[in-house]
């Protein structure tokens, strides 16, 4: 059997790990690899802040408006 | 008029009780909600209006909903399903353009462009707007998904459970969906250059 690159096996689990999905082991062996290779350590880097970019599309909040009309929806008693 | 037993007159008072509580409780996730609305919306009007039907059909369907079970899940089911109902499919299909670059996509485009390899002035040339317009223009299938992991903060397993699909379905539309919106980043970046 053939050993897998370990920076190719990194590029694989980016997403779950980035995600919060991947197991604690694999976590441990990310963050290893990560400490020790600038290349993957500037990929996740970098999809984190597309990540963060992502969740800044969604920060402005409700208009208090909204939240009475939401609140005015509810069924009489 | 009929007389009411205590115990019908117990068992009504109850369960307006558990009415009333159900409303709060999701009046109280109104703010989490209205984030992946938000996501998921092309606009502001948009998101407000769906906002509007998911809190009405929360509030009449709250018997369907089982006490316990997580329900700020339950309310982005019915706001993901309305949302797909409002006939968003009318959106154009996904871009069939090969990306071979694959993730690597805006990462050399960008780089290539700008001459520098710092990413973080590279992301800081993307505005809000930005993001909200590639988010847009990511086909509603795979934006539902990465709103809901990425603004809703959901695992995979609760997206699956949300969307109504498997969860490998889940981390192949994040994938894709993550792909397309880069390369609408990409082209924007591009632009704002």
């Amino acid at each position: 059997m053939s050993e897998v690159d370990p920076c190719d096996w990194c590029e694989e689990v980016l997403q779950p790990y980035l995600d919060r999905d991947l197991n604690e082991t694999d976590v441990k062996k990310v963050k290893t690899h990560l400490a020790g290779c600038s290349w993957c350590e500037k990929r996740f880097k970098f999809e984190t802040d597309l990540r963060r970019l992502v969740r800044q599309a969604a920060v402005e909040p409700m208009e208090p408006e909204l939240k009475a009309k939401l609140a005015a929806l509810r069924l009489e008693l | 008029m009929s007389e009411t037993s205590p115990e019908e007159a117990r068992r009504i008072a109850q369960g307006a009780r558990d009415r009333v509580h159900f409303e709060e409780e999701a009046l109280a996730l109104a703010d989490q909600v209205y984030r992946v609305a938000r996501g998921v919306s092309r606009n502001k009007e948009e998101a407000e209006d769906l906002m509007q039907e998911t809190y009405a059909r929360a509030f009449r369907s709250w018997e369907s909903f089982t006490p316990g079970t997580n329900l700020r899940a339950w309310l982005l089911r019915i706001l993901t399903n309305l949302n797909i109902d409002r006939g968003r499919r009318a959106q154009r299909t996904p871009d069939q353009q090969p990306l071979e670059e694959g993730d690597y996509f805006l990462y050399n485009r960008l780089e290539s462009t700008s001459g520098e390899s710092d990413e973080e002035r590279i992301l800081e040339r993307l505005s809000q707007d930005h993001v909200a317009e590639a988010l847009a223009a990511v086909p509603h299938d795979f934006r539902d998904v990465l709103v809901l992991v990425d603004i809703g903060e959901f695992s995979y397993a609760e997206a699956a459970q949300i969307l109504d699909i498997p969860i490998g379905t889940v981390m192949s539309r994040l994938h894709r969906g993550r792909r397309i919106l880069k390369q609408q980043l990409a082209e924007l970046a591009v632009e704002a250059g």
